[in-house]
């Protein structure tokens, strides 16, 4: 138990996914312009994870490993990824106009986002328990949306600066990410995780 | 288009890492070491190249409803090769890519060529536009993982090319390194590069 | 070996079933929302099964939005007033501006019609219907543009304005797997109603052009939609500067063609780019409206003349001859259709000469 908390907290800040494994990197330089719509994305992201790492960890412990078919993790995670987001989306729109609004309309988004299908494969690859899978999704999430968020946060503050030729938009974008991921390395000194 | 035209455009200007920043998820993590880069990149041009011809050639018979589905599941299915492959061949550099090498289906580039290019085009000039587009991508994340792994470590390739005297820049095999790296690489591009080439001529009207 | 394959395969296979009927189970139950009514514009109502989004609902009951992405949110053109239609989605919201938020205006693509819906949009976009037509004939105008002309089967006839545009259906062949769409303007008189012209320029590869010039046949029937789009002359009374390059000419054309028969006083001229002699065309008939209308002036110029080109007229990029011959545009309209890189340099020109912005009118192709 106290391990998976451990999991949880390394996952949110000293092992980042998107500042130190660089995973989720596409939608986080697209979508960080704006706040209000980080915030949803990173909302569904850290749903999506915390529900797809259960779900491949019951997966890949209970039919893969057992048949020694450990190899197919690839293309099982990835349907079970696409096929979660699927669903879910159906029932938000059901549910709720403003959890679709909110959510639901980000859904889409991340089906092949490679930090969802990341987490799934690093879980098997640390072979974490099951509470600990759970904790490491939904730290991940969490470390993904809090990364997109303060992105998105600096870009909106500085949005009107000027910046040399060649460095606007994505240029930018990256040198932000690399003092964040500097700034997360501070954070080394609290735990390590393998 | 021309196979020649494919290739080139796919090499310059359009390179999908400087064009559209895509694809670099799951690959920049193992910019650190110049070895585990070249192998990844054969790994992904393989992986794209194959891909791109296989849904090339079925692309007539895919439904659109599941087309995305379809997708997925040939490239995962190449990737499985791949990473059998890695694994029976050079253990060691598979252990450290670890979970990278099945990052490479949810690559961005590797869908997006399928979608973009092998939906619409004959199996021969898919696999040209699979493996440049391939070749246009490793060569950037060569580039980064060459500097990264010669301020980093003062090595090249793994062998000592520094004396020294050299202080390794640390910074530069850890995260942070490879931001900064990409981004002053596309600085330098778009900058200087891009910005000297020729204007496409004018476009002709869809209607 | 072989067992452990197919132990493989079918472990795939089964893990797929299940996610597969997972979907549909849950598409059955959850994204099943009966049928529902879409109230068009207070009279017309169209009922259909639930679920899906507004853009297609109305397609299929023959009510066409226009709509350039098919429906991905990026095109931002079927936009439609909603009645309690709920807050726009935060992927609508950089197509509308605030008095269409609070007008109620969404994009009927993003719309899911999941009840009972009231919506209104333009009337005229419920004449827009789509007509079985008959290829009458194709000629060539240069070395890569046809002229097509269109006998309308079913309906008959088509009501259009000078200037608007219609859908052509590419039917599934070798380049495309599903029948694609693709913009025209018409190029012929509104007075004849009972067949269109387009013309078609060949783009290397594209879907549709590569059909209609290597495919199309005399007698060929195919599906077009329409028609569509706000750009047509205005009824102001004042001087009228036409610039268009290449298959830009269809809509100007019409225009034309509409002014000349209706014994037009209007003073126009019309600026007309073309790279060399091979891509001029059309000279003969804009002499002869010349003729008809003497408040008119065809104003071709060549930007790059090949050497055996026999040209007196006027040479350079078409801004360059609009710089040097329109004079004073400050009182006049201006009627634009081309590539954006000619639009968008047209259009700085003429503001910086002082045409103000609302007097300029283009139709960029896509």
């Amino acid at each position: 138990m106290g391990h998976a908390f451990a999991v949880f907290f390394a996952a949110v800040f000293t092992n980042n996914i998107l500042l130190t494994n660089y995973l989720g990197m596409c939608s986080f330089l697209g979508v960080s312009r704006e706040v209000k719509t980080s915030m949803g994305l990173g909302a569904a992201v850290v749903v999506v994870m915390t529900a797809t790492s259960v779900l491949n960890w019951l997966v890949y412990s209970f039919v893969l490993a057992p048949l020694g078919l450990e190899y197919l993790r690839f293309i099982v995670f990835i349907v079970v990824i696409a096929a979660f987001v699927q669903i879910v989306e159906m029932v938000i729109e059901r549910v709720s106009d403003t959890l679709y609004a909110a959510l639901g309309i980000f859904l889409p988004l991340i089906t092949v986002n490679c930090a969802i299908l990341g987490v799934s494969l690093f879980m098997v690859i640390r072979s974490y328990t099951f509470l600990e899978s759970l904790a490491y999704g939904a730290g991940s999430g969490v470390g993904w949306a809090v990364a997109i968020l303060a992105m998105a946060g600096i870009r909106q503050r500085i949005g009107g600066s000027r910046v040399p030729k060649g460095m606007e938009g994505a240029g930018l974008a990256l040198v932000i990410a690399g003092i964040m991921a500097l700034a997360f390395m501070g954070f080394n000194g609290m735990m390590r995780l393998n | 288009m021309k196979t020649g035209k494919i290739v080139l455009r796919n090499l310059g200007r359009d390179n999908p890492v400087f064009a559209q920043i895509l694809g670099i998820c799951s690959t920049l993590a193992v910019t650190n070491v110049l070895k585990n880069t070249a192998v990844m990149c054969l790994g992904l041009i393989f992986t794209l190249a194959l891909s791109n011809v296989t849904v090339s050639a079925m692309r007539r018979l895919i439904p659109g409803r599941v087309r995305m589905m379809v997708e997925v599941l040939v490239i995962a299915s190449y990737v499985i090769v791949v990473d059998i492959a890695l694994r029976a061949f050079v253990p060691d550099i598979a252990r450290q890519l670890g979970p990278y090498v099945g990052l490479i289906i949810t690559n961005c580039i590797v869908m997006g060529r399928a979608e973009a290019f092998a939906l619409t085009n004959p199996p021969g000039a898919a696999l040209a536009d699979g493996v440049s587009s391939g070749v246009g991508y490793s060569y950037v994340l060569l580039v980064i993982a060459f500097f990264r792994e010669l301020l980093g470590s003062g090595t090249i390739w793994g062998v000592r090319v520094l004396g020294d005297g050299w202080v390794n820049w640390s910074i530069m095999v850890t995260a942070p390194g490879a931001f900064f790296m990409l981004a002053v690489f596309i600085w330098i591009v778009k900058g200087v590069w891009l910005d000297s080439a020729p204007a496409d001529a004018g476009k002709a009207g869809a209607r | 070996m072989l067992g452990a394959f197919l132990l493989a395969v079918g472990v795939a296979v089964a893990i797929n079933l299940v996610l597969t009927g997972l979907i549909l189970f849950a598409g059955a139950t959850v994204g099943d929302y009966g049928e529902c009514t879409v109230r068009v514009n207070g009279d017309r109502e169209v009922k259909a099964a639930g679920g899906r989004s507004l853009l297609s609902t109305l397609k299929d009951s023959g009510i066409f939005i226009p709509s350039a992405c098919g429906g991905r949110g990026s095109c931002g053109l079927c936009k439609v007033r909603v009645e309690g239609g709920g807050e726009p989605l935060a992927t609508e919201l950089p197509w509308l501006s605030k008095d269409e938020v609070k007008g109620g205006v969404r994009l009927a693509c993003q719309v899911k019609v999941k009840g009972d819906l009231a919506i209104r949009i333009p009337e005229e976009l419920l004449s827009v219907a789509q007509y079985e037509v008959e290829v009458a004939s194709i000629a060539d105008l240069t070395h890569d543009i046809k002229e097509v002309r269109l006998k309308l089967i079913e309906p008959g006839a088509m009501t259009f304005k000078a200037g608007q545009y219609v859908q052509f259906e590419v039917p599934a062949y070798k380049l495309t797997d599903e029948p694609v769409y693709r913009a025209y303007s018409i190029s012929s008189d509104p007075v004849d109603r009972g067949a269109i012209e387009l013309e078609i320029r060949y783009v290397p590869n594209g879907i549709c052009t590569t059909y209609v010039h290597r495919h199309l046949k005399v007698g060929e029937r195919v599906n077009i939609n329409g028609p569509y789009g706000d750009f047509r002359l205005s009824d102001t009374g004042r001087d009228v500067i036409f610039i268009a390059g290449g298959s830009g000419m269809a809509p100007i054309k019409s225009m034309l063609l509409e002014m000349a028969r209706t014994g037009c006083r209007r003073n126009a001229e019309y600026y007309f780019g073309a790279r060399s002699r091979e891509d001029l065309f059309l000279e003969d008939l804009m002499q002869r409206i010349e003729r008809e209308m003497p408040s008119f002036r065809f104003i071709p110029s060549l930007a790059a003349p090949e050497g055996g080109d026999e040209w007196s007229g006027e040479t350079g990029l078409v801004t360059d001859v609009v710089g040097r011959r329109a004079g004073d545009v400050s009182e006049k309209e201006a009627y634009l259709c081309g590539s954006p890189l000619m639009i968008d340099a047209c259009v700085e020109l003429l503001k910086k000469k002082g045409m103000p912005e609302d007097r300029i009118f283009y139709d960029k192709f896509s």
